[in-house]
């Protein structure tokens, strides 16, 4: 094995001179290339964080993005968590294992260290019963990323209603070029896109209703939701065989300039500003498609850093000191600058003061500044359980062979069947 | 050699296989009768678990693939494999190695492998299947082969053959030259053509073989999870599922482990089943 594959795998370092006492083993997801290309930056911040724990280690392993909550899960059921996961999703998921023991409460460390900069939302969605068992890092947006030069050529403006939107689409379509790359291979982007559409279709308050309240999947907000997700497909907003299609052969489309835009994350803008090499990329927020409706984008963190409940004390003290270092200052303009990754809590001026790239001050200007209107992110809501239904249903929703009633049936179903297993969250 | 004997020399190779196969097995059937949180086993249920396979569509729906997956697996390579080998009997033994050897290639490639290339192929966007139906003016054919769930779990069991299809190929072709010679030289003189041959005397002689590989076809296709998880992972919707998806799904994505391990059951049970009733017709032959 090479010095580099081995460096892939595993990095230790060595914090003092004399051989560390305290070891804390991380695994996390942020690897060369892909999704969470933050695999420099992390290296780094190892380096940069090492004075701040005190003759302890990190022994880090690099789990792969899309497998890390499965390993995660055997790992619970092994009793043998890494003592520091960077792990997905959120919410619910961690919500399962505080509620079996396997995470540490962190409600000490939040206030040993101030991370006021956690606002009651990440709180929420990072707490059990009233107990913190999660840091969020990463701010997570939705939005859609453009082609500026195919724009430009079809003299369309940045639309700022949902009608102008619908009006570009139908341009592109018309010339013969995709309108929104979209592939749903993997079965997870759809979630997000309808997360999105959901957030502007029935607005935040409405999702509330049904997540943390008693209203069924199968009101009217919902509905219309899941029909307009599936009008795009069925008006051709998509490429051909978007359900076979993977997501980063869409992203590859639309960055080859073969599709005028594509709706996803700022979990995948180190990769889109590396490939944007024969496209002008731009960003911008998905209007509200209802009237009433106010502006916003789906909100998240993705992942977040979690404790194991059965690290010692010395270990839990130097991961929460680590994790620190890794929310501080110095940090953040690392995360920014090396792997336009954004912590939360970083506002558009240090953005901009830290030299971010400008697709990434765009989609967080932009993104940021609808804080109040956040909407869920229903891969990181949703028990399991019903994630597990949600994928395939959507599949059949927007491949056209369900109706929007009967998706929103087969929701409900497994909704009243988590609830009944005690699986939802609340925040 | 003692009985006593034989027993000590069986002692290890029975040791290991108790360990590593009876038990787990064993542990999994104890795993479907309780409940569990998260990977963190609860309380004895004892037959709850097993109670929701009657209302659980994915799992007849699976159960469902599996079986069209065995009979169209049974139906092509089998048949096309017989012809084939009948057919490359009959020409000179370089020949038969080098075209056995060729169609044989395809059994090598591992399935993830063969899932990639064949993703490709009928990838919507780039694939060389639309590209080609196209350059022949056969535009209109082109689809979306694997999102469409009318033509996902043909596509993908037109891998499974492909994969297949040499197996058979090499299988049949040991078998036919087996074959007494002059079986054949008599009944040129009599006067029967290739196919009279090849119907009277091919095929019910190469009736073990045919056993074999059916049971081994059908055993195989219960088993069938790698393809289709580097492809589909069960969609669109629920058209590719098969029970193997869906146990891999109920253990690692939701967590149910109980669940899972009662699947996990049922699938080993139709397994064992058909593996025992080949092996009673096999030693009944």
């Amino acid at each position: 094995m090479n010095k580099f594959a081995i460096r892939a795998i595993t990095i230790v370092s060595t914090v003092t001179a004399v051989q560390a006492e305290t070891v804390v083993t991380q695994w996390d997801q942020f690897s060369q290339s892909g999704i969470s290309a933050a695999g420099p930056a992390m290296d780094e911040l190892i380096l940069t964080c090492a004075p701040a724990i005190d003759g302890a280690s990190i022994l880090r392993t690099i789990a792969p993005s899309i497998g890390i909550r499965d390993s995660y899960r055997l790992a619970v059921s092994a009793g043998k968590t890494p003592d520091l996961a960077y792990t997905w999703p959120a919410a619910s998921v961690l919500a399962g294992y505080a509620r079996v023991g396997a995470l540490a409460p962190l409600d000490g460390y939040y206030e040993q260290y101030g991370w006021d900069h956690i606002n009651d939302f990440y709180r929420g969605r990072n707490s059990y019963e009233g107990s913190l068992y999660g840091v969020p890092m990463e701010q997570d947006l939705m939005g859609v990323y453009y082609n500026k030069t195919l724009f430009a050529e079809h003299g369309i403006s940045l639309p700022t209603t949902y009608a102008e939107f619908q009006a570009a689409a139908e341009t592109f379509k018309s010339a013969g070029i995709v309108p929104v790359s979209f592939g749903n291979r993997g079965r997870w982007p759809a979630t997000n896109t309808f997360s999105l559409i959901l957030g502007l279709t029935a607005g935040k308050a409405a999702e509330e209703a049904v997540l943390f309240g008693d209203t069924p999947w199968t009101n009217d907000a919902f509905k219309l939701a899941a029909e307009n997700f599936q009008a795009w497909a069925n008006d051709g907003y998509f490429p051909r065989g978007f359900n076979g299609v993977g997501y980063d052969e869409a992203n590859a489309l639309f960055l080859s300039g073969n599709a005028a835009m594509t709706i996803t994350g700022t979990w995948v803008l180190q990769d889109m500003i590396r490939g944007a090499t024969d496209i002008d990329l731009g960003v911008f927020m998905l209007p509200p498609m209802v009237d009433g409706i106010e502006a916003g984008t789906m909100w998240g963190e993705g992942s977040q850093w979690q404790l194991s409940a059965s690290a010692s004390s010395e270990t839990q003290d130097a991961a929460a000191a680590y994790l620190n270092c890794l929310l501080g200052d110095e940090a953040k303009q690392i995360w920014v600058q090396k792997a336009n990754t954004v912590v939360i809590g970083t506002t558009p001026e240090e953005l901009s003061e830290w030299g971010a790239d400008p697709v990434v001050q765009e989609f967080f200007t932009a993104g940021l500044s609808t804080t109040e209107n956040n909407f869920y992110d229903l891969h990181t809501t949703l028990p399991e359980s019903v994630t597990q239904v949600l994928y395939p249903e959507l599949q059949l929703l927007i491949g056209g062979e369900t109706t929007a009633d009967e998706f929103l049936n087969k929701m409900q179903t497994s909704w009243e069947l988590a609830i009944a297993n005690g699986e939802r969250w609340r925040p | 050699m003692t009985s006593r004997t034989a027993y000590f020399f069986l002692l290890p190779a029975l040791i290991l296989y108790s360990v590593f196969v009876v038990l787990p097995i064993l542990q999994v059937v104890g795993y479907s009768f309780f409940d569990w949180d998260n990977g963190i086993i609860g309380q004895f249920v004892g037959l709850n678990n097993y109670s929701r396979l009657g209302s659980d569509g994915v799992f007849w729906a699976a159960l469902g693939h599996n079986a069209i997956w065995v009979a169209l697996t049974l139906a092509f390579p089998l048949m096309a494999g017989l012809l084939l080998s009948a057919i490359l009997a009959e020409r000179n033994s370089s020949t038969i190695r080098w075209m056995a050897a060729i169609y044989f290639i395809p059994r090598t490639i591992p399935l993830v492998v063969a899932g990639i290339i064949w993703g490709w192929i009928y990838n919507p966007l780039f694939g060389l299947l639309n590209f080609v139906l196209d350059s022949v003016g056969l535009g209109s054919l082109a689809g979306a082969w694997l999102a469409e769930s009318n033509t996902a779990l043909l596509s993908l069991n037109v891998v499974g053959a492909w994969t297949f299809f040499g197996f058979c190929v090499v299988i049949y072709l040991a078998a036919i030259q087996s074959i007494d010679p002059s079986l054949y030289e008599a009944a040129e003189i009599d006067g029967a053509k290739w196919w009279r041959k090849f119907r009277d005397i091919t095929v019910p002689l190469l009736k073990n073989s045919t056993l074999f590989l059916g049971l081994y076809a059908a055993i195989e296709a219960m088993r069938f999870f790698d393809l289709i998880w580097v492809t589909t992972q069960g969609g669109p919707g629920y058209a590719t599922e098969v029970l193997t998806t869906h146990v891999y799904k109920t253990f690692f994505l939701v967590g149910d482990f109980g669940y899972a391990a009662v699947l996990s059951v049922v699938l080993l049970a139709i397994v064992l089943s058909i593996s025992s009733i080949s092996f009673w017709i096999l030693r009944s032959k």
